[in-house]
């Protein structure tokens, strides 16, 4: 009994450390095989700026369109477009900057 | 010169969109950001963050396209496509002085090449113009060296007869004859003298000595009396015995010329003023009088006041000469109609008064 309560609470623990943009960006993109590299430097072509590209972001996921999509047309033909987000805006913003901070461009060129 | 960097800046800008093109494609297996001998660059984003640079000078400029700053130059090129985020592409060289030296050295060559053509082109038309005048004066001095050496001894067996005649043996008839052929004999003497003065005794060494001017004028003032009496004019004179160091026959010559030319422009029945003071000598006419800008002529080789009376015009350059050959000023005061007056001012150093 002791084994299995220690067990439940260490993922409890685990999940309550793991960011925003852990929990709730990076499962989705594994199942569906998008890597986030990727999303990151086509929104990086668009939005160039830190601020620019998270509001731009922002504004996807929670109103999905094709159009305002940073993936381009070509791929939506193998893969369907995301619901609208029901995150918090406090969980998005605090994902959004995770995202920004993992892959940014600024600060890793030599 | 901002103009001819730029199109090699817009080369270079297209080279490295490209360079950075293909590192966002490989982002971030390649991290190196490309570099470039040529230039140095730096990526900025849309919000004016810094996202790279190998500038040397980073006080960039986001709203001209091609600036100085410190040395160097920035273009800038506005990316389309924010390859790596970056809306900003900075391209520097150093500011190359190669065009102004270029530029300078081709406006001094042209320069060069223009003076020089120029100083050519004026020295050949000066000459032409200035020829025909420069003959014309040669051979006006031939003629006058040539005339001068043949009349020397007419001219003084004239006046050594005339001086042996008494003129108190002769009738009023002949005595009027004799003064006219006096007067005349004295008025080519005069000239010969000038002549002579300009041509032949150019070169010769000057005899310094201390004159006694008031003496000297009272000379010349007697040699012209006959003159003085043909125009019924008036003379006064007021003479400070004052003592001058020249040559004699120099400064002989300067007051006959003065003398000559109060005689020859007064009017008959005039007034002559001789003033000798110690630094001054004055000689007034009652005569017709000069415009200032006849005055700015008057010491002018050949020129003659007017055609009416004789002479080569040459007494006043000879009164120039001598005056500036012994550093001393001439002044000339002249009304229209009223008359002349002519100041000889002498050096201070050069006269010694002597009271009596």
């Amino acid at each position: 009994m002791k084994p299995l309560l220690l067990s439940l609470f260490c993922a409890g623990t685990l999940s309550a450390v793991a960011g925003s943009f852990d929990r709730h960006c990076v499962p989705c993109h594994r199942k569906e095989g998008v890597s986030l590299r990727q999303t990151f430097m086509n929104a990086l072509l668009i939005y160039s700026g830190e601020h620019n590209m998270k509001a731009g972001l922002k504004y996807f996921l929670y109103h999905p369109s094709i159009e305002t999509s940073v993936m381009g047309r070509t791929y939506f033909r193998n893969h369907r477009l995301k619901k609208p987000s029901s995150l918090p805006e406090k969980e998005m913003d605090a994902a959004l900057d995770e995202y920004w901070e993992r892959y940014k461009v600024i600060g890793h060129l030599k | 010169m901002l103009i001819a960097q730029k199109e090699r800046m817009i080369d270079y800008a297209a080279e490295q969109v490209r360079r950075l093109k293909r590192l966002h494609e490989a982002f971030p297996r390649r991290n190196r950001y490309p570099r470039d001998p040529r230039f140095r660059s730096a990526i900025y984003d849309l919000e004016y963050v810094q996202i790279f640079s190998t500038l040397r000078d980073n006080r960039v400029d986001f709203l001209r396209d091609i600036y100085r700053t410190g040395g160097y130059i920035h273009f800038v090129k506005l990316l389309d496509s924010y390859y790596l985020g970056a809306k900003y592409l900075f391209i520097e060289v150093p500011e190359n002085h190669e065009w102004w030296t270029r530029t300078l050295s081709r406006i001094l060559i042209a320069g060069l090449v223009s003076g020089v053509f120029l100083t050519l082109l004026g020295i050949y038309l000066a000459r032409l113009f200035v020829r025909p005048m420069r003959r014309s004066i040669e051979l006006l001095d031939d003629f006058i060296q040539d005339t001068t050496h043949e009349i020397n001894t007419p001219v003084h067996t004239i006046l050594g007869n005339v001086e042996m005649i008494d003129p108190r043996n002769l009738s009023d008839r002949d005595r009027r004859r004799f003064e006219r052929i006096a007067i005349a004999a004295r008025s080519i003497s005069t000239l010969y003298e000038d002549l002579k003065f300009l041509t032949l005794e150019q070169d010769r060494p000057l005899q310094e000595e201390r004159i006694d001017l008031a003496q000297l004028l009272e000379e010349r003032l007697e040699y012209f009396e006959i003159l003085f009496r043909t125009k019924a004019l008036r003379l006064h004179r007021d003479l400070v015995p004052t003592v001058l160091r020249a040559d004699r026959r120099l400064i002989a010559r300067l007051i006959d010329n003065l003398l000559s030319n109060a005689v020859k422009y007064n009017r008959r029945g005039g007034r002559i003023e001789v003033r000798l003071r110690p630094g001054v000598l004055e000689i007034v006419d009652t005569g017709v009088g000069m415009s200032p800008e006849e005055i700015e002529e008057i010491f002018e080789r050949y020129h003659r006041f007017n055609d009416t009376e004789g002479g080569f015009g040459l007494g006043l350059d000879i009164v120039r000469r001598i005056t500036e050959h012994y550093g001393m000023r001439i002044e000339v005061q002249s009304n229209k109609g009223e008359g002349t007056t002519m100041r000889v001012y002498f050096d201070a150093g050069e006269t010694e008064r002597r009271e009596k």
